[in-house]
């Protein structure tokens, strides 16, 4: 076979046996440094083509329902000119029906007047061209410009469908701080830095605004001179401006009961205007009526100031604290992100002494800020996908060493060799090749065709380490093969050329199998990953498998046979050319058997302390029994 | 002849299956199983994920943000940090009240954290700051918070629209959908409740003379409602009355007496105007604006019907825009269903409910529009992906018959949806459901579980050549089984092991993930047994060995003839 003579050529040269060792390597070295060079870009998740989005509208803290209409009214105006949008729901004042992402983003909690949530239907999404996401993105800036403006600091989140598990935002800062003022100040700043970073969008401060409010306060010595009690104010106050159900009334034909509402009408509760004297000449017209039955202005006992809000204060495990959440725009999470932080370094050093936080932990982007000027200390953290990205990579970046530890470990129980598990081992791990280099082709590929980045995700780890195992068979057989060869007398490098030649088929087969049963895979938005990293993974691992490791097999000396060992299962040995050292060493492990272990040894132990046990519980017995006689 | 000694479990099961009249029963056994696994397992969309939390609410009414943090957030917050498992704490303090929201670690045990945190406030209920109202504890969870089935109702263009009879309707409605099999939870958004409302005129009150404590009072006074009285009478019967609530129509409430001037009554309809419709201080809304034409061919518009073909679709799409109904009111119906049940049949049961209402919801002028399906996607997924693996499969029968010739490739083809049946039957038993990433997990694993099989049947292929004319065909294919044993076992193990560390992968992507380190070990070792006990079965029924044997005799004689020929031209 021609293969085999090309092989064999290869075995037998030193110098063509360094040239494949290199160009492995080579590979290696090139593919690995795909990442940091950002030619592969990664991700935690990709997004994907949903039938549904939803949009999140958070105007100002003291915005009336009326307001947030406006502007839910502006977004469902722009958006009615889509074609593909069928019904569009606005929930005011309230959330949506939870859905996954709504469940981490406190979708459920909303219940203030300045909060609305908007969800738009599509046509379903295998008889639509455009993905969702893609419509998120071209519609995103139209509808900011055109809505954004209406009402000062309103926020506009696009909600997309997670294709994995939901998280608060892509990226999230947060800031903790003892002192609320600072908090403020450096979230202002944060924000003002992620909303300039490309690739981010939706930028969003979870903080109260603080606005003017009226404190209206009761003056003691005449509420007392008039007859009249602070309690009575207070409720006749809310009475008249907020209206409060007096009274119930049971139905026969109604699920509910029939609450009896007591306000002022309209044109007497509303204020025109927005200053205090507004607030001033409705208060004058209300009455109240005091012990004696007399009529008390209201105005007369009540005097009016102007305060600054108290916005409320958020704390995560008993810290105060400052969200910002920002999305990224089809972007993988983990350049703007870096970006932003190079900035926050930057611009932040003016103000604050900054600092990074050593060490690799999985909150290893965290900064530490002290203000230059009066020493509070801000902790700016970084959550969201990026930390569940970092905690998925971590885990399945243990998970992948524990799968190495544990191939190898059975490895060499079965080999009873570290050298060739090492040439197993190496074999799985460099179909790494394939997969970085896959994921290089695939981007470029959907760039050229479809506009869209496709990124390294945890899904392509899970295909990475999934190929280990079938990698590892391939080595396996041809190393099994070769050493069957060699007990039949072959010389070594002629029985590796030849049992790799006639395992070539099986090996092509089942990466055959893999690629094309992957195929479908690789078109998912979620699993592609996965699929190309099977894909072309399988590809570098045949590679490997076909001419890597019989190269390393020649030069190892492990592959030699040991004829002391062999001796011992000889009795096995009536078809020569069988698998019998591999085999007993296999069986060892299912089935053992007395004959091959070595000398039997191992069983009379076992029976040794049985009976050294049965002795001991005897002589215990017998001591128990003389006591008793006693 | 010589006799081939076993050595390994494969030839063992083999030998044992080879000529067992049970093993075609026992494999159909496994493709039913499998089939029914697929028809009654509860299908989702993504697999459950264990989320468990939930919120704290402490009413502290007249306190600022900074009390409220001081005297409730702050101690509530201590309290909960005591829970074991409780991964953060959020804490939320605005005016008036104060939230603690507790996230438990992903995979917590869901009914015993949402205990946990019960039992946590109930034991410091004592501690409760004074003028604080009874906390409110509640839990979240993910599967029955998140409806699978929303629909909006709303008045149809035509009619007036009366947002409190549209709620009558639907809260009957809604009662209706309740009683199905499995559903959990079902809610109303956007709702309007009915109310009498008295709006009072601030002139009027001041020119009566009369403050608004006064109407309050008044009213309060006479609508109470109190329970029946029973008493004896003097013949020691029961004799049953009570004092009937005097407001019973909107009338009553109009004729009240509110206070005497100047010697005439002033009834509450001349200081008020009292009306009955809706709660107007609730400023929550529910709106809808929908394209012309979804409240009764949804399916054209979902499915781009007008617009068959693409070519014209492009041009169209200029000049054609599809028209909105302006926004209106409507009433949101969420239906949720119960753990572990099949959202598929729940969403199809509440759907056929709604549908055979249809006709009269619409002469109430009442259309509905169905805005979100979990259970008709969760069914589009995985009927996609089953297709995708019947379609993979296929093409690997395929791609196999150049190499090992189509009988062979067949017996691949048949085993892989044994193992698949049989993976799914286990899945079914340990309680998993079938979602996207099991199917995944098929897919995924699809590229493995057939390896064993090609080994084996690769491997008998080989076998056959070389000794058919020596021993007998079973021999061979057991021998040919046993052979590869020792090598399959291990690379399947090591395989295994590789999976299974993505088990113990924490947060809320390893529970998403969960159905793959699940189902591809218990995948691989069932294909290992099929590879086995099935494989060398379905060789020796497939497998046509008349031909093999004459085409190894005739090559033998070939290379005899070619032997003596080379070997003649030698002499």
């Amino acid at each position: 076979m021609k293969f085999e003579k090309f092989l064999y050529s290869i075995l037998e040269s030193r110098r063509k046996k360094w040239i494949v060792i290199g160009l492995i390597l080579l590979a290696l070295m090139g593919s690995v440094m795909m990442i940091p060079t950002k030619l592969v870009l990664a991700k935690m998740l990709p997004g994907k083509s949903a039938n549904t989005f939803s949009i999140y509208i958070d105007t100002a803290t003291n915005a009336s329902v009326k307001e947030t209409k406006e502007v839910a009214q502006c977004i469902v105006h722009t958006l009615e000119k889509e074609q593909e949008v069928t019904d569009m729901e606005v929930f005011l004042g309230q959330g949506a029906p939870l859905d996954y992402a709504g469940l981490v983003k406190g979708s459920a909690f909303k219940r203030t007047q300045n909060q609305a949530e908007i969800v738009v239907n599509l046509t379903d999404k295998h008889h639509r061209d455009e993905p969702s996401f893609k419509m998120v993105h071209r519609i995103r800036p139209v509808i900011q410009k055109a809505c954004g403006q209406i009402h000062a600091s309103t926020s506009i989140r696009f909600i997309e469908m997670p294709s994995g598990p939901p998280t608060l935002a892509t990226v999230v800062v947060e800031l903790y701080s003892k002192n609320n003022k600072v908090l403020r100040d450096m979230a202002q700043r944060v924000s003002a830095i992620l909303s300039h970073t490309e690739g981010l969008v939706d930028v969003d401060v979870m903080l109260d605004d603080i606005y003017p409010t009226y404190m209206l306060s009761p003056n003691k010595e005449k509420i007392i001179r008039s007859g009249l009690s602070v309690d009575q104010v207070n409720k006749i106050i809310y009475l008249a401006f907020k209206g409060m159900p007096i009274a119930v009334k049971n139905s026969k034909d109604q699920q509910d009961q029939i609450p009896i509402f007591l306000r002022l009408q309209e044109k007497f509760r509303v204020i025109s205007g927005e200053n205090m004297d507004a607030l001033k000449k409705r208060l004058s017209s209300l009455k109240l009526m005091n012990r004696k039955g007399m009529m008390v202005p209201l105005i007369e006992i009540l005097d009016i100031h102007k305060r600054d809000s108290s916005p409320s204060i958020l704390r995560k495990d008993l810290k105060n604290m400052a969200v910002i959440t920002a999305e990224c725009d089809m972007v993988s999470q983990v350049y703007p992100l870096l970006d932003a932080r190079d900035k926050m370094l930057e611009v932040l050093k003016n103000y604050y002494d900054v600092e990074k936080i050593p060490g690799i932990t999985t909150y290893m982007f965290d900064l530490k800020a002290k203000d230059k000027l009066t020493g509070a200390e801000v902790l700016i953290r970084w959550d969201g996908e990026m930390k569940v990205s970092l905690d998925t990579f971590r885990d399945l970046g243990g998970a992948f060493i524990a799968a190495l530890i544990l191939m190898f470990l059975l490895m060499v129980v079965y080999y009873k060799s570290f050298a060739l598990s090492g040439i197993v081992l190496a074999g799985s791990f460099l179909s790494i090749i394939g997969v970085i280099v896959g994921h290089w082709v695939t981007d470029k590929i959907s760039l050229a065709f479809a506009d869209i980045n496709f990124f390294l995700t945890a899904t392509s780890l899970i295909g990475f380490i999934s190929l280990m195992g079938i990698s590892a068979r391939g080595s396996l057989l041809l190393i099994d093969f070769s050493k069957a060869l060699m007990l039949e007398g072959m010389e070594k490098n002629r029985a590796i050329a030849l049992s790799t030649a006639t395992r070539a088929k099986p090996i092509l087969m089942t990466a055959v199998a893999i690629i094309l049963g992957s195929l479908l895979l690789s078109t998912d938005p979620i699993f592609g990953g996965l699929g190309i990293a099977l894909i072309f993974g399988s590809i570098a691992a045949t590679v490997v498998a076909l001419f890597f490791i019989p190269v390393l097999m020649s030069n190892t000396k492990a592959m030699e046979l040991h004829r002391e060992k062999e001796s011992e299962c000889q009795d096995e040995e009536e078809i020569p050319g069988r698998l019998c050292v591999l085999t007993d060493n296999i069986k060892g492990i299912l089935f053992p058997r007395k004959e091959c272990s070595d000398d039997g040894n191992e069983p009379l132990r076992e029976r040794d302390i049985f009976t050294k046990w049965r002795d001991r519980i005897r002589v215990f017995i017998e001591k128990i029994q003389k006591v008793f006689k006693k | 002849m010589e006799y081939y000694k076993i050595k390994n479990i494969a030839g063992y099961l083999s030998k044992i299956f080879l000529s067992n009249p049970l093993t075609p029963i026992l494999a159909i056994a496994i493709l039913l199983l499998g089939f029914i696994s697929l028809q009654t397992m509860p299908r989702e969309e993504d697999p459950q994920i264990e989320v468990s939390g939930g919120a704290v609410m402490v009413a502290l009414p007249g306190a600022s943000p900074q009390e409220v943090l001081n005297v409730v957030v702050k101690p509530l917050e201590r309290r909960i940090r005591e829970i074991k498992g409780v991964e953060h704490v959020y804490g939320m303090a605005m005016n008036n009240v104060g939230m603690v929201n507790v996230q438990y670690f992903i995979g917590e045990d869901r009914e015993s954290s949402n205990l946990k945190l019960y039992d946590k406030v109930m034991q410091n209920m004592d501690q409760l700051p004074k003028g604080t109202m009874p906390p409110l504890v509640k839990p979240f969870d993910i599967d029955i918070d998140i409806p699978i089935l929303t629909a909006a109702f709303y008045n149809l263009p035509h009619t007036k629209p009366d947002i409190v009879k549209l709620y009558k309707i639907i809260r009957d409605l809604q009662q209706e959908i309740n009683a199905l099999d499995n559903v959990s939870k079902t809610t109303l958004k956007g709702v309007k409740r009915p109310q009498f409302n008295v709006l009072i005129d601030l002139h009027k009150l001041s020119a009566y003379h009369i403050s608004l404590g006064q109407i309050a009072q008044a009213i309060k006074s006479i609508s109470t409602n109190a329970p029946m009285i029973d008493t004896e009478n003097n013949k020691g019967k029961l004799v049953v009355f009570g004092v009937e609530n005097a407001i019973d129509t909107i009338d009553d409430l109009k004729e009240l007496i509110i206070a005497q001037y100047m010697g005439s009554p002033i009834y509450l309809k001349n200081i008020a105007t009292v009306a009955y419709n809706y709660d107007i201080q609730n400023y929550q809304d529910a709106l809808i604006s929908y394209q012309k034409g979804m409240d009764n061919e949804p399916e054209a518009i979902k499915y781009n019907m007008h617009r068959h073909k693409k070519g014209e679709a492009m041009k169209a799409e200029h000049a054609e825009k599809a028209e909105f109904r302006d926004m209106a009111g409507q009433i949101t119906l969420t239906v949720s269903k119960l753990k572990g049940t099949n959202a598929v049949h729940i969403a199809q049961e509440a759907i056929k409910k709604i549908q055979e209402t249809k006709k009269k919801l619409n002469n109430a002028g009442v259309g509905f529009i169905i805005t979100r399906n979990y259970g008709e996607r969760a069914d589009e997924a995985v009927n996609e992906l089953v297709h995708h693996l019947e379609i993979t499969i296929f093409i690997i029968m395929l791609i196999l018959i150049p190499f090992l010739g189509w009988r062979e490739s067949m017996v691949v083809t048949v085993a892989v949806p044994m193992i698949l049946a049989a993976t799914l039957f286990i899945a079914q038993l340990t309680d998993q459901t079938i979602n996207r990433i099991t199917l995944f997990a098929f897919l995924l694993s699809l590229g493995l579980i057939v390896d064993d099989a090609i080994i084996v049947i690769e491997n008998i292929h080989r076998r056959l050549h070389l000794d058919i004319d020596k021993k007998s065909v079973d021999e061979i294919i057991v021998q040919a089984t046993d052979e590869i044993g020792p090598s399959t076992n291990i690379a399947t193990i090591a395989i295994i092991l590789t999976m299974v560390p993505m088990g113990f992968v924490g947060g809320m992507m390893g529970q998403f993930m969960k159905p793959i380190p699940l189902n591809v070990p218990v995948g691989l070792a069932v294909s290992l047994f099929v590879a086995y006990v099935f494989a060398p079965y379905l060789a020796r029924k497939f497998i046509n060995f008349k031909k093999i044997k004459a085409d190894v005799l005739a090559h033998h004689e070939k290379c005899e003839k070619s032997h003596k020929e080379s070997n003649e031209e030698k002499v």
